[in-house]
């Protein structure tokens, strides 16, 4: 309990000092918000409007806590381009993202977890080599060039997804999952390589643990003494890692929902720059970023749950 | 004196070099405009200022269409776009291509052009100026109401234009309109601040010329109205998911035959290898292309009846500027000896394009009403190797900067042009730069040649800004007396042939003196599913053909699906 008060306590200063900086960031960013938003050729009479409507003459501190005590409320704002609220364009795409980066993960995951483990039951084997191998090339290869490959091969020549486009769950699961899944890889492959290179190492070291030696004495099989004993010490450093690249993932959506037309946030924060949406991209780095630390906060949470000399030292 | 401001930032962005690239490689021009439009005055008759005969002919290519059959109404299209537009409001949300081609569907334009690319009245019954085209008349068609069930009258017509001019967007381009006034109930009279001869040319409803799009005044009377378009068109908004679809349905209403697709879907899809794909996977019944290649490709699939291809009426085309303030360029001997080592027909290969590609030797393509032969030189090195060694006798070698972009695809063509320029004794030093520091250079003058767009292939007077010494946007340098005359008189007169008789002027000036290399025209197409038909029907309200598509812009209206 006390972990999660602590941990809680962080989020809110990290939330309030990451809010701002990107509020900080956004206003700071070169050119004049107004000739980006109404062009070089609006009168001076419309210039004066967008400034009085968008506050841009008040003191930076007043503008954050006005947009603070707003965004506390839910309102993100008006796009001035598209003239629709912030909050509710945010809420139309955050699940298609959220749901990319969690298969991607899931994914991910199921992949390097059994890679990792088989690489490093038996490590320098030709299994655990050709493994690396495999994991090499997945780092190599470009992200765009992978989503182009699977869409050729599994959507266009196999035709067993469609190239591009989104379909809601609630229309039809099935079909969601099917308009997810090459997205998903696609992100999904980089991490694979991460994740199993960071596990196997982990799970060599501790193979060569003492408690892992005693259990195989007792005569313990392969199969229990991995997924009972050595995967859970050996799962802190790919715990931790799944936290962070969330902010890798999140980065990677803007390519993959760029490629497969998918209507996401990524998408949304570029379109956001290209059209510069002030008010928009404000409100898209902010729900990008708190999306992170909470996840990162989740992860702290996780940590004490694995180890539990991290609930110790949060309670002393 | 400007007529059309499209604003320092917006021009610069439609010249620069990354249009000039996207084609290069095969990509989609953003800035294309039709290059046959010969016509800028309409009216209730257009027979005083129809241009002579023999006009341009549209390369339409064969469709897949069957004359013997009849077209059907039903069915649904699904559209590739290649972006996605921040709104659907005519007078507030400035569009590209993709933009453009749902509001064709959802909104009618004032005016259109015809299958020679005659500017004439669309939506307008009439658009007719006065003695000096400082007065214009627009008269709308009698019984067209909007999706909303209000009628299109003189006010809704006053509504636009005054919404238009109030607009931070778009008031500019307004600039020389004084007054707007109702005069009855389908007639309103727009006065400007002097002569407009070119401003039906603003009411077709292209990129940069999206005045003439008549939408609903109330829609126009809510600030987030355009995300629920409400027009004349022959499609009605139906649902907006942005970045994902857009679906509009048929107007049964409509003032024309009603379309015969039941719906048509627009899905933007940004990444061009991923349209393809779509298109090859059969998620999309209709995209279009830019590049040479991927219509090269489709042409030969289109024999088997696998695909339909319909060419449009091409854009603006490639080229290169040379600055002419700059040795060794400031002299003409190397400006005309760099243009005849320039085999054009080896660039084409190099592109895929030959077939697709025409070679162009001005600014407007050689079937385009306001094409003039001039003295602008042919493809031969030995008379550009006469030429530079005249210049190197006297004043040394012929050394310069050939700026490009950083794509390898780009530095590859840039050495073509190379090795070419070096047949005839030119050394080119090639620059690789970002599209944004060759713009740079370009503004400060700092550089010899460079591959550039956005000029030529519209209506003349479009490249006023690039051709007189008056703009402060005539980067090439070059410009005569004579040449702002023909210019300045062009823009002020209505009638078609004595335009055509300034430009003519302007034509022969740039072919004697060559400030630029024109490298070949730019074409669009339109591949379609093999049972997607009448892509190339668009006909004009009194049943002639009009121009379906005009760069990357098109019309569905008479586009039907084969049962």
């Amino acid at each position: 309990m006390t972990l999660v008060a602590t941990r809680f306590a962080r989020l809110v200063a990290v939330l309030v000092a990451v809010t701002f900086a990107s509020f900080c960031m956004v206003s700071l960013l070169p050119g004049d918000i107004v000739t980006s938003v109404l062009g070089a050729d609006a009168t001076e009479e419309a210039r004066a409007a967008a400034r009085e409507d968008l506050h841009l003459d008040d003191p930076l501190p007043v503008r954050y806590v006005r947009w603070a005590g707003n965004a506390l409320q839910g309102d993100l704002g008006i796009s001035y381009r598209t003239q629709q609220p912030v909050s509710e364009a945010i809420g139309e795409r955050i699940w298609v993202t959220l749901e990319l980066v969690l298969l991607s993960q899931i994914i991910a995951l199921s992949l390097a977890i059994p890679m990792a483990i088989f690489g490093a039951l038996r490590p320098g084997s030709w299994l655990d080599r050709m493994l690396s191998g495999v994991q090499l090339a997945m780092l190599a290869t470009p992200g765009y060039l992978v989503a182009i490959g699977l869409m050729a091969i599994f959507a266009v020549k196999l035709g067993w997804f469609d190239t591009t486009g989104y379909v809601h769950f609630t229309d039809d699961p099935l079909g969601n999952l099917k308009s997810l899944l090459l997205p998903s890889v696609a992100l999904a492959l980089e991490q694979v390589a991460i994740y199993a290179r960071v596990l196997r190492t982990d799970l060599v070291n501790t193979f060569d643990q003492d408690f892992i030696w005693y259990a195989r004495a007792k005569g313990n099989s392969t199969k229990r003494i991995v997924l009972r004993h050595a995967l859970r010490p050996s799962s802190i450093g790919i715990v931790t890692l799944s936290g962070v690249s969330i902010g890798r993932l999140i980065g990677g959506t803007v390519l993959v929902e760029f490629i497969f037309a998918l209507p996401g946030l990524g998408r949304f924060t570029i379109d956001a720059i290209n059209n510069r949406d002030f008010m928009a991209l404000q409100g898209a780095v902010v729900v990008l970023t708190v999306g992170f630390v909470l996840v990162n906060f989740a992860v702290d949470i996780l940590h004490g749950i694995i180890d539990p000399r991290t609930r110790a030292e949060a309670a002393r | 004196m400007r007529i059309r401001s499209h604003g320092p930032l917006r021009r610069i962005a439609a010249l620069s070099l990354v249009a000039v690239l996207a084609a290069a490689c095969g990509g989609n021009s953003p800035t294309a405009t039709p290059s046959t439009q010969p016509q800028t005055t309409s009216g209730g008759s257009t027979a005083d200022t129809t241009p002579p005969t023999d006009p341009p002919v549209l390369t339409n290519a064969p469709t897949t269409t069957d004359p013997t059959k009849n077209p059907v109404s039903g069915g649904s299209l699904t559209v590739g776009l290649n972006s996605e537009s921040t709104g659907y409001n005519p007078t507030a949300d400035a569009w590209a291509d993709s933009g453009h081609n749902v509001a064709h569907a959802i909104f009618d334009p004032l005016a259109t052009f015809d299958a020679g690319g005659k500017v004439v009245p669309y939506l307008a019954e009439s658009i007719t100026p006065n003695a000096d085209a400082s007065a214009w008349t627009i008269k709308v068609r009698s019984g067209v109401t909007f999706h909303d069930g209000t009628p299109l009258d003189a006010a809704a017509v006053k509504a636009n234009f005054d919404a238009n001019k109030a607009s931070p967007q778009f008031g500019s381009q307004l600039a020389l309109l004084a007054d707007t006034k109702v005069v009855d109930d389908l007639t309103v009279e727009l006065t400007m601040t002097q002569p407009w001869g070119t401003f039906p040319n603003v009411l077709v409803g292209d990129i940069g010329a999206q005045i003439g799009y008549m939408a609903a005044p109330s829609m126009l009377a809510k600030a987030d109205g355009g995300r629920t378009p409400i027009g004349t068109g022959p499609f009605k908004f139906q649902e907006w998911v942005p970045d994902d679809h857009l679906t509009v349905v048929r107007n049964d209403a409509y003032w024309q035959r009603p379309a015969y697709l039941d719906q048509v879907i627009y899905k933007p899809i940004p990444d061009s290898t991923a349209r393809k794909a779509a298109k090859d996977a059969g998620d999309i019944d209709l995209y279009y292309t830019g590049s040479s290649k991927d219509i090269q490709e489709y042409q030969k699939l289109q024999a088997d009846g696998t695909v339909g291809v319909t060419i449009g009426a091409p854009g603006e085309g490639d080229m290169l500027m040379f600055n002419t303030k700059k040795a060794p360029f400031d002299d003409v001997r190397v400006r005309r000896a760099i243009v005849m080592a320039t085999d054009i027909a080896r660039v084409f290969d190099y592109l895929d394009a030959t077939g697709v590609k025409q070679p162009t030797h001005g600014p407007y393509a050689d079937n385009s009403f306001w094409f003039a032969k001039s003295n602008y030189p042919e493809y031969d090195v030995a008379g550009a190797k006469a030429l530079i060694d005249e210049y190197v006798a006297e004043k040394g070698p012929v050394t310069f900067d050939f700026a490009g972009g950083q794509d390898p695809f780009i530095v590859s063509l840039q050495e073509l042009y190379q090795s070419m320029w070096s047949e005839a004794g030119a050394t080119a030093n090639i620059v690789s730069r970002a599209q944004s520091e060759n713009i740079s250079a370009v503004i400060a003058s700092d550089f010899q040649i460079v591959l550039w767009g956005g000029i030529g292939g519209g209506d003349p007077d479009n490249d006023y800004v690039d051709f007189h010494s008056n703009t402060g946007q005539n980067f090439s340098g070059f410009n005569t007396p004579e040449m702002d005359a023909a210019l300045d008189k062009g823009r002020e007169l209505a009638d078609a042939d004595q335009r055509k008789a300034q430009y003519d002027i302007v034509q022969q000036i740039l072919g004697d003196n060559v400030p630029y290399i024109w490298a070949g025209t730019n074409q669009y197409a339109l591949v379609t599913a093999p049972d997607v038909l009448g892509v190339s029907d668009f006909a004009l309200p009194d049943g002639t053909p009009g121009q379906a598509i005009s760069g990357q812009i098109f019309f569905l209206k008479d586009v039907w699906r084969l049962k």
